[in-house]
């Protein structure tokens, strides 16, 4: 990509009046994740989330859903954290924040298969992290989240050229970042690398938004895109991906990634590849039914019919 | 007891699901992976625990806990771990069982392969099904070979060679007559088109796809025989392994890497793993399934 095509891209984003604003609790309550104790994070997340009635709403509507199997749905955030612990309450609110942020109407990518690998990709890098002694499965669960919002980008900014790379990757069944260089001549990378940085997200979390295609170019945070871009891969492979066939073959532990990985944590190596595969085979049901809950519908194809 | 798995998921909400199942069942879960390579994942434990309850019924156990205790306990452990092996993978033969093998088979890995063999004056196809039971894995690999046949494989000699320890698994898979239960993943335009009717609950497989495949009786142990099996692009061999006891099953591994041609793949049953018991095989993920490599010569990754 040339300079001049990344000052276009940073130069639209900046100025688009569609682009969102993200509701207000987001970053704080992304700053929280892994920051504080389970006490005080508690207590705060209840205090911000009071601020921001239509997100509290909607976390109680989907934490009262079937989905979760509670006698009695919760009447306050308070009362849902106690039901479904911390954890689950914060991956519904921070899903809610940003299915906000990107109303479904403006999508080109069906937004029920966006955010099924977004919060696939984060569960598998939280996942990954339980794995790995020296790693923030908090920090490692965000990155994985935010991996790809340039796709949301690319809806909004660019929602013609997107179409036509979309079109290529389900008609050719690749990968959506090759059909997006070969279509658009930049990708979902480097218009998420604007967002963020519009956003003043974290320099590592810009980092994986940034590198998680081409792990080489990247200079600082390189653990964190190789773990972020191993999960993503895993994902795809595992019914997490983009909705449509991807033809290809994917050997992770011959993939630079697992290298760069391995050599800051060798308890990679100890991982039984397999079983951990199967394990987020289990998790799959539970992502759909979340989706489905927080966004109403569960599209099936992403690709243009 | 072999064939092409496809994992099915029910839509149990997850406390639910958490509260149902005794936690015994999870340390059977990972008794059994450990031994056999099989993984139950935590949607299908039902299935574990239906496995085990016909197992406790027959030996009078009363409850989860007692039944661990027979499957841990000498003597007789494994034998009853036998048992419950075959509870849990009943029901798994049937044509179609696993769409993600086929679409891997024919969408990633047949272009790879004829890519590859492109300058070989001879082109020929071998796919190994150990193991084949009465038939099933076979006929579904022969089938969708045909399918290729006007296509990839134009004017390829293709070859399913299939093999089991078992005599009369041998001959009802030579006679391909299958009811509702094993078809029951198979689609009308297969039914049609590959099958014939022989009465109002049965097809058959029609001659030309029979022509594809060999079935003959092998004893996956039976070294000197192994030898023989060589040259082949892909091997299947789904729940078969899991019988057998870490040295047996190293030594049949080998055997099948040392079969493969460079640049052949190895598959196992949906949730079944080699575990780490070669080293040389690369394990690689297609959609929906996974496989083991044997690296091809300009890979440059042997």
């Amino acid at each position: 990509m040339t300079a001049s095509v990344a000052a276009m891209i940073r130069e639209r984003v900046q100025n688009i009046e569609t682009m969102p604003a993200i509701p207000a609790v987001f970053l704080p309550l992304l700053k929280l994740l892994g920051n504080a104790s389970e006490d005080v994070k508690l207590d705060e997340v209840v205090r911000l989330v009071s601020y921001d009635g239509t997100i509290a709403g909607q976390c109680l509507r989907v934490a009262g859903s079937p989905l979760f199997g509670l006698a009695k749905s919760p009447e306050s955030i308070k009362g849902a954290v106690l039901s479904l612990g911390l954890r689950r309450v914060e991956t519904i609110l921070l899903t809610c924040c940003l299915g906000q942020a990107f109303p479904a109407k403006t999508w080109v990518l069906d937004p029920a298969v966006f955010w099924r690998h977004s919060l696939g990709c984060a569960m598998v890098c939280r996942k990954f992290s339980e794995k790995l002694a020296a790693v923030d499965g908090e920090k490692a669960y965000m990155a994985g989240l935010l991996h790809d919002i340039g796709f949301m980008v690319n809806c909004l900014v660019f929602p013609k050229e997107f179409a036509v790379a979309m079109e290529r990757a389900c008609r050719e069944e690749i990968p959506l970042d090759e059909a997006e260089r070969a279509t658009m001549g930049f990708t979902h990378c480097e218009t998420g690398r604007a967002l963020a940085e519009k956003w003043k997200l974290a320099d590592d979390v810009i980092e994986v938004i940034a590198n998680h295609h081409a792990i080489e170019q990247s200079q600082k945070a390189q653990p964190w895109v190789a773990l972020v871009h191993l999960s993503d891969l895993l994902c795809r492979m595992r019914g997490l991906g983009y909705g449509y066939y991807e033809r290809h073959m994917v050997d992770l532990m011959a993939d630079p990634a697992w290298a760069i990985l391995l050599k800051e944590h060798r308890d990679l190596g100890g991982v039984d590849l397999v079983r951990f595969t199967f394990e987020l085979d289990e998790a799959v049901e539970d992502i759909h039914a979340l989706v489905a809950a927080v966004f109403g519908s569960a599209g099936q194809t992403a690709c243009p019919q | 007891m072999t064939t092409i798995t496809q994992s099915t998921t029910l839509p149990i909400a997850p406390t639910k699901r958490v509260e149902a199942v005794d936690p015994v069942y999870r340390q059977i879960r990972d008794l059994v992976y450990k031994v056999s390579g099989i993984y139950k994942a935590e949607e299908k434990l039902y299935l574990l625990a239906d496995g085990c309850g016909r197992r406790m019924k027959q030996l009078g156990s009363r409850t989860p806990r007692e039944y661990w205790d027979q499957l841990t306990a000498q003597p007789g452990r494994d034998g009853e771990l036998r048992h419950l092996l075959n509870e849990i993978t009943i029901g798994e033969t049937s044509l179609f069982r696993s769409q993600p093998q086929v679409d891997a088979l024919r969408k990633v890995i047949l272009p790879e392969i004829v890519a590859e063999k492109t300058k070989q004056i001879t082109k020929r196809l071998r796919i190994w099904s150990a193991g084949c039971s009465t038939g099933e894995e076979s006929y579904t690999l022969a089938m969708n070979m045909l399918e290729e046949s006007e296509r990839l494989l134009k004017g390829w000699t293709v070859e399913v060679v299939a093999t089991d320890l078992n005599d009369r698994s041998v001959e009802t898979a030579k006679a391909g007559i299958y009811g509702d239960y094993a078809l029951r993943s198979t689609t009308e335009y297969f039914k049609r088109k590959y099958f014939s009717t022989v009465d109002e609950k049965k097809l058959q497989v029609r001659p030309e796809v029979k022509k594809l495949v060999t079935f003959s009786r092998l004893n996956l142990q039976d070294d000197s025989k192994m030898l023989f099996m060589k040259g082949m692009d892909l091997i299947f061999c789904c729940n078969v392994l899991i019988y057998f006891d870490g040295v047996s099953k190293s030594k049949v591994i080998n055997h099948f890497f040392t079969n493969l041609n460079f640049g052949g793949y190895f598959f196992l049953g949906t949730s079944e793993s080699l575990m780490k018991l070669n080293e040389q095989f690369h394990l690689v993920h297609f959609p929906g399934t996974i496989a083991y490599w044997k690296p091809s010569l300009k890979s440059g990754k042997l």
